[in-house]
C-alpha cells in the first residue's frame, strides 16, 4: 500500500512539473474564461431586468452559480485527458505501461489530479483580478455543512469527469479518431451538466430525469451544493447516486480496458 | 478572378470527394454541430420559460438573432475553418512552405483550401431556425429585404473570417499559436447577445471597438425592423476595415516566416 502510494506520489510530482510547463497556457485560458463570464453576466443581467428572482433565485445567487461553476471547471474539469489517452494508445506509448507494475487508470488519474491542481490554482489569479468587479454580485449560503458535503461531491465529480474522459480515450482501440465523439459528448455534458444554465430552471420532469444521469453529478451537483441551490436531503441522496455512478463508470472503464487490450497490437521495441 | 474561382472549385471538389470517402465522419460531425446548435437554442428556450424579454427582445426575436449568429458561424466553418485551423499548425511545423510554392495569392490559397460539407449542411438548420422565428413573428420580408439580409450576412462572414485570420497570423510572430483560435470562440460568444443588453464599458469594447456584437445584430435587425442605411454602412465599413487589417497583418507576418521552427 505504502509502495503504491510512493509510486503514484512520484507520478503526481512528474505531473506537476509537466503541467507547470504550460502555466501560461492555463493562465491565458483562465483570462479568456473571464470573457465567458462577461457574456453570462450580460445575458442573465438582461434576463433579470424588472425581476427579482428567476426559478426562485435572485441575480446574485445565479451569478454565484456561474462563478463557482467556472472555478470548478478549472479544478475538476477533464480538459484534454481523453486526447492524451487516445494519443498514447495510437502512438503505442501505452505499451510501456503494459510491461510495468503500474495501473494505467491510476497513473492517468494521478496526472489528471496534478494538472487540475495547477490549472485550479492558476485560475485563482484571473479570478482575484476580477473579484473587485464581481464581488457585489456574489451571494453564498451561510450553512457550513455545504462546504464538507460539497468537497466530497467535488471529489466524486472529479472521478466521474475523469472516468468519462477515460472511456472516450479508450475508444481509440476501436476508432482511429475520437475527436467527433468527444465534442459530441461535450455538448451533452454542457447541457445536462448544468454548464449552460442551472438545471433547476428546466421543466420539473426534465430536472428529475437529469438526476438519474451521470452528467448531473459532473458539475451541477457540487456547484448546486456550494451555492445553495439544493437542500441537505437532496444533497445526501445525490451523494449516494453519485457514488453509484462512480462505481458503474469504473466498472465500465475496466471492461473497455480489458476488451480494448485484446484488440491492441504492440509493434517494435 | 476566373482563375481563382477555378482553383476554389477544384479545392471544393477535392473536399467533397474526401467527405464521400469518410461518410461516417461526415454524419458524426454534422451531428456534433447540430447538437451544439440545439444546446444554444435550448439556453434561449430555458431563459424564456422564466422571462418575457431580454433587453427588449422577445423569444422569437432572440431565436432569430441566435439563428443569424449560427448561420454566419456555420458558413465560416464550412468555407474557412479547417484551412485556417491548419494554417496555424503549418506555420509552426514548416508545412506552410507548400503554399508559398503555389501559383496564387498565399492568403487565398492557404485560407480557402478545404471546405467542410458537414458545416454547410447545418446552414440549412440555421436557416430553418431563422425562417421559423420570422414566421412566428409574422414577418413577411420582400425579396429586396432578403437580399439585403444576405448582404449583411456576407459582411458578417467577412468580419468573422478576418478576425480568425488575424488570430492565426499571430503565429508568424509567436510561432506556437496553437489554441489561439479558441479566443475567436470566446469573442464571438458575444454575437448571440442583443446589442441593447450592453452598457458602459462593455458597450464601448464589444459594440464599438470590436465587431463581436454588430456582426449578427445588424443582419437580424435588418430582417426584424427593415433596412437601416446607417447600420448597414457601419457593418460594411467594419467588414472592409477588418478585412484590410487582416490582409495587412497576414502579409506582414508572411515576411517573417522562416520555414520550420523546430
Amino acid at each position: 500500500m505504502l509502495t503504491a502510494f510512493h509510486k503514484y506520489r512520484h507520478v503526481f510530482i512528474v505531473g506537476l512539473q509537466g503541467n507547470l510547463v504550460y502555466r501560461w497556457n492555463f493562465a491565458i485560458r483562465g483570462f479568456f474564461s473571464l470573457f465567458h463570464l462577461i457574456v453570462v453576466f450580460i445575458l442573465w443581467g438582461a434576463a433579470f431586468a424588472g425581476k427579482t428572482t428567476i426559478g426562485g433565485f435572485d441575480l446574485a445567487q445565479t451569478m454565484t452559480y456561474f462563478v463557482v461553476l467556472l472555478m470548478m471547471q478549472f479544478f475538476i474539469g477533464a480538459f484534454n485527458e481523453d486526447y492524451q489517452i487516445s494519443e498514447e494508445i495510437r502512438n503505442g506509448l501505452i505499451n510501456q505501461f503494459l510491461l510495468k507494475p503500474i495501473n494505467y487508470f491510476l497513473y492517468r488519474f494521478t496526472i489528471y489530479g496534478a494538472a487540475r491542481f495547477v490549472s485550479g490554482l492558476l485560475f485563482l489569479i484571473p479570478l482575484a483580478v476580477a473579484y473587485p468587479f464581481i464581488d457585489q454580485h456574489l451571494s453564498f449560503p451561510p450553512e457550513l455543512w455545504r462546504l464538507g458535503v460539497g468537497l466530497v461531491a467535488m471529489v466524486l465529480s472529479a472521478l466521474i469527469q475523469f472516468s468519462i474522459a477515460f472511456c472516450f480515450g479508450l475508444l481509440t482501440f476501436w476508432f482511429l479518431e475520437i475527436q467527433g465523439f468527444v465534442i459530441l459528448s461535450f455538448a451533452i455534458e454542457s447541457l445536462l451538466g448544468g454548464q449552460m444554465f442551472p438545471l433547476d430552471l428546466m421543466p420539473e420532469w426534465v430536472f428529475r430525469l437529469a438526476q438519474y444521469l451521470p452528467f448531473y453529478y459532473q458539475m451541477y451537483f457540487p456547484v448546486a451544493i456550494f451555492t445553495g441551490r439544493i437542500d441537505q436531503a437532496l444533497a445526501v441522496q445525490g451523494l449516494g447516486m453519485q457514488a453509484i455512478w462512480v462505481v458503474l463508470l469504473l466498472a465500465f472503464n475496466h471492461f473497455l480496458w480489458t476488451r480494448g487490450l485484446r484488440r491492441h497490437t504492440a509493434v517494435g521495441g | 478572378m476566373t482563375r481563382y474561382l477555378q482553383i476554389w472549385l477544384a479545392s471544393a471538389r477535392y473536399s467533397i470527394t474526401r467527405t464521400l470517402m469518410f461518410r461516417f465522419d461526415f454524419f458524426l460531425w454534422a451531428t456534433v454541430e447540430l447538437c451544439w446548435m440545439a444546446v444554444n437554442l435550448l439556453l434561449i428556450a430555458v431563459i424564456y420559460r422564466h422571462t418575457d424579454s431580454i433587453a427588449g427582445w422577445s423569444k422569437y426575436e432572440m431565436m432569430l438573432l441566435v439563428g443569424t449568429a449560427m448561420l454566419i458561424q456555420r458558413l465560416l466553418f464550412g468555407f474557412f475553418w479547417t484551412s485556417l485551423f491548419e494554417t496555424a499548425r503549418n506555420i509552426r511545423s514548416g508545412h506552410f512552405d507548400f503554399f508559398l510554392a503555389q501559383p496564387g495569392n498565399v492568403m487565398f490559397m492557404t485560407t480557402t483550401r478545404k471546405i467542410d460539407p458537414d458545416s454547410l449542411v447545418n446552414t440549412i438548420v440555421a436557416s430553418a431556425v431563422i425562417i421559423y422565428s420570422a414566421n412566428q413573428l409574422g414577418l413577411q420580408p420582400s425579396l429586396g429585404d432578403i437580399a439585403l439580409y444576405l448582404l449583411m450576412i456576407f459582411c458578417g462572414l467577412l468580419i468573422h473570417y478576418s478576425a480568425l485570420t488575424l488570430a492565426i497570423s499571430l503565429g508568424f510572430w509567436i510561432t506556437n499559436a496553437q489554441g489561439i483560435e479558441g479566443s475567436y470562440f470566446t469573442l464571438f460568444e458575444f454575437s448571440r447577445l442583443p446589442r441593447q443588453a450592453f452598457a458602459g464599458i462593455a458597450n464601448v469594447i464589444f459594440v464599438w471597438l470590436l465587431p463581436a456584437v454588430i456582426v449578427s445584430n445588424i443582419p437580424a435587425q435588418t430582417l426584424l425592423h427593415g433596412f437601416d442605411l446607417a447600420s448597414a454602412l457601419w457593418l460594411l465599413g467594419a467588414a472592409v476595415g477588418w478585412f484590410g487589417v487582416a490582409c495587412l497583418v497576414f502579409h506582414r507576418g508572411l515576411r517573417r516566416y522562416s520555414s520550420a521552427s523546430s
